[in-house]
């Protein structure tokens, strides 16, 4: 059995009964190394479909999330239980639980990065105050607001409300986390939380694989919450000024919030600086200054200065990205989409109202980005597979596009991995409004291909 | 992928029941064994699928049972019914399987099992009729037509799944209106298999609406008695937990009851 992979989470679906019996059937080696391999910052395993299990069965999934929460610093745990399956695992494991516990899929999902820019007013309750506590400051510092119940008579008081908040949490617990530096999309920047001493550790818990990603997919603003640091040492030093570097390629800016240096050597404060990175003492100072927030980057209107070109190994793989989109679209819908023209040019969305976007970037030996634009209505078509019954649901719609580009983005990696090309794709990114990705995609050059889907045009960028 | 044209060609390729096996089954359906062994004896691949079938282990016969008389008045009027219909269904068997990692002995295996299991269940509920007891030889069905259809797509299931977690089922409705259970009622029309069983084996998807109290009770316990099933090691290794999806709601109510039919061991493992 494979985990579905959605966002950074990926998750383990068995169905039926799990026991000690079974339960090592449902993953083969190549089932454990294939997701030892994925790009994830949680692994967890649904009980959703699971109408009996011992604990004998659970610790066939537990030593595998184990392991690899160990050696890849990612959170794990089970999710999507009821009641009494959350008092059964409590029952099993009790004081020991090493692992999470998210009674849904959707609360789960908000103790991890994500590329959207939404922060969800969630009602939290805990008996363990200490627990309470971490799940608040996760949660704050993935971006969300939390509203923390202090009592259980508060909690079922405000959860008569469920119309204030995304998600009421309970039944949930933080086992020993993933420990990686939490990060939260505000506007176009990417805000990383950062704490404590800093040392040679930071090169294992700061997810360079999700601010790579953030750079291909077009952030180039990303700001460190670093008023919790007390101090860092040389190592920590060397991570952020090569980070500094990396940025400065893709034009992009790092800034510092509320480090002090009292205890850290100004010398380390005039290095930074020398490596590009911007000492702010107050958030706001940044957020709140549209001036400033456009230089930087952090404004979507703002795009990047350094304009980068196709190359022709890029163009070379042109019919094999497009290829790539017209059988998913073909296995999605058993509709065949067909190329009407194609030229290489900036951008050019004619009617951008009603319509829909999505990308996916790659790095590594090839880089670029895939940018798709549909008609609302033909964007529903293209997912009905994936979304299922005819929803009007804008975030529904949304979040299977994502889906829908990260299997093109999948098949072209395997394309190029065919021609021996490495690369990793980047998370999904959709917009409901296109000119969100106008200004985002004005100036780079691309191949745009214009499509024909079921009578209707659809656009394939492909720019990097 | 599987388009509804893909679908009805499958449909219009099931070969009818063999003429033997239907006049064996309309001696059984009439009670009169003797004249029913007879018929069988006329098929060499019946007569071996039925001396191998009642003489393994699961049927729990100390000596070979060979003739076909003795057979037939040892299985009995439902058995043989039952048995004769999951012979049909070995005819429409693949000799390879594409898409499950399943061998021929394990989809016997897997139908011997249903088959013992279900007349446990429907003598527990006293619903135990001819019809009824056949009706579990249907089910598989759904499983070899899984894989004729979905054979070819491996890998763009497997893409599909990697975003999301959907079922054979989902996936096959979704595209063509049509699931694995519609195409298990066509085999039924075609078989000239009683309405009353593929009726069952439809609701026992466990999505259908406004099932009659009878239907809905068997149904229950065929939804999650192939759940029980495809949970065994071997099917999982096979990839059969995926083919459908799980309506745990649907069975909750009779989880406690089934949990002791079968005997189930909680320590299992």
């Amino acid at each position: 059995m494979r985990p579905t992979v959605k966002g950074r989470i990926a998750i383990f679906h068995p169905q039926g009964f799990l026991d000690g019996n079974n339960a090592p059937s449902f993953l083969t080696i190549d089932d454990i190394k294939a997701t030892e391999s994925l790009n994830i910052d949680m692994l967890l395993v649904s009980l959703k479909k699971v109408i009996f299990f011992n604990k004998n069965g659970l610790d066939v999934f537990i030593r595998l999330l184990d392991s690899i929460r160990s050696h890849k610093h990612i959170a794990v745990g089970l999710c999507d239980y009821d009641s009494a399956k959350f008092a059964t695992i409590n029952k099993f494991y009790g004081s020991t639980l090493t692992f999470s516990l998210f009674r849904t899929e959707k609360i789960a999902e908000l103790f991890v990065p994500s590329n959207k820019n939404d922060s969800k007013t969630v009602l939290l309750y805990n008996e363990d105050a200490s627990q309470r506590s971490a799940m608040a400051i996760e949660l704050f510092d993935y971006g969300h607001n939390p509203v923390i119940a202090q009592s259980k008579k508060e909690f079922e008081e405000k959860k008569q409300s469920p119309d204030l908040y995304y998600a009421i949490i309970e039944e949930t617990y933080l086992g020993l986390f993933g420990q990686k530096i939490a990060t939260r999309v505000t506007g176009n920047a990417i805000i990383y939380t950062i704490a404590n001493f800093l040392d040679a550790e930071i090169t294992d818990t700061f997810n360079i694989a999700y601010h790579n990603n953030s750079l291909n997919v077009g952030f180039r603003l990303f700001i460190f919450d670093a008023y919790k640091v007390v101090s860092m040492n040389i190592h920590a030093l060397n991570f952020f000024t090569k980070l500094a570097s990396s940025a400065a390629e893709y034009n992009a800016s790092i800034c510092f919030v509320g480090l002090t240096f009292e205890k850290t050597p100004q010398s380390f404060k005039n290095d930074l600086e020398d490596a590009g990175i911007m000492f702010f003492d107050q958030m706001e100072d940044i957020l709140k200054n549209k001036e400033l927030l456009q230089e930087l980057g952090g404004s979507s209107s703002s795009s990047s200065k350094q304009i980068r070109t196709l190359t022709k190994a890029l163009i070379n793989e042109l019919p094999g990205f497009i290829d790539a989109t017209v059988s998913t679209i073909a296995m999605m819908t058993n509709a065949q989409a067909v190329k009407e023209s194609m030229n290489i040019q900036t951008l050019e969305i004619k009617n951008a109202a009603n319509q829909y976007a999505s990308s996916i970037g790659f790095y590594g030996d090839l880089d670029g980005m895939i940018i798709l634009i549909f008609p609302k209505d033909i964007a529903k078509k293209a997912c009905s597979l994936l979304i299922g019954e005819d929803s009007e649901d804008e975030e529904a719609i949304l979040d299977s596009l994502a889906e829908f580009v990260n299997i093109i983005g999948g098949r072209a990696k395997a394309l190029l991995g065919e021609k021996k090309n490495r690369v990793d794709i980047t998370l999904p990114r959709t917009y409901a409004d296109v000119n969100s990705l106008l200004e985002m995609a004005q100036n780079k050059k691309g191949v745009q291909v214009n499509l024909r889907f079921e009578g209707s045009n659809f656009i394939f960028f492909l720019t990097r | 992928m599987v388009t509804q044209e893909q679908i009805l060609l499958y449909i219009q390729n099931i070969p009818p029941a063999p003429f033997v096996v239907k006049q064996t089954l309309d001696y059984v359906r009439v009670g009169d064994l003797t004249k029913a062994a007879k018929c069988a004896e006329e098929d060499p691949a019946l007569k071996l699928y039925l001396r191998t079938l009642v003489n393994r282990p699961i049927y729990g016969f100390r000596n070979e049972v060979s003739d076909l008389s003795q057979i037939f008045s040892i299985l009995g009027i439902s058995t043989a019914q039952q048995i004769l219909y999951n012979y049909l269904m070995t005819l429409l068997a693949p000799k390879e399987w594409g898409l499950f990692n399943l061998s021929s002995q394990a989809f016997y295996d897997l139908q011997a099992s249903l088959s013992r299991k279900w007349a446990k269940i429907l003598t527990h509920l006293n619903l135990l009729n001819h019809d009824n007891e056949s009706a579990i030889t249907l089910l598989p069905a759904s499983i070899i037509v899984c894989d004729a259809l979905f054979g070819e797509y491996k890998s763009e299931v497997e893409q599909l799944r990697s975003v999301k977690a959907l079922d054979y089922n989902t996936i096959l409705h979704r595209l063509t209106k049509m699931s694995l259970f519609d195409i298990c009622t066509e085999i039924a029309l075609k078989w000239e298999i009683s309405p009353s069983i593929s009726r069952i084996v439809h609701a026992s998807s466990g999505l259908d609406q406004e099932l009659a109290a009878n239907d809905k009770i068997l149904a229950q316990w065929m939804h999650l008695l192939l759940f029980y099933e495809l949970s065994q090691s071997t099917y999982v290794s096979a990839g059969l937990n995926e083919f459908v999806e799980f309506q745990i709601e649907f069975v909750q109510e009779i989880y406690e009851s089934f949990m002791q039919v079968v005997e189930y061991d909680e320590t299992n493992g």
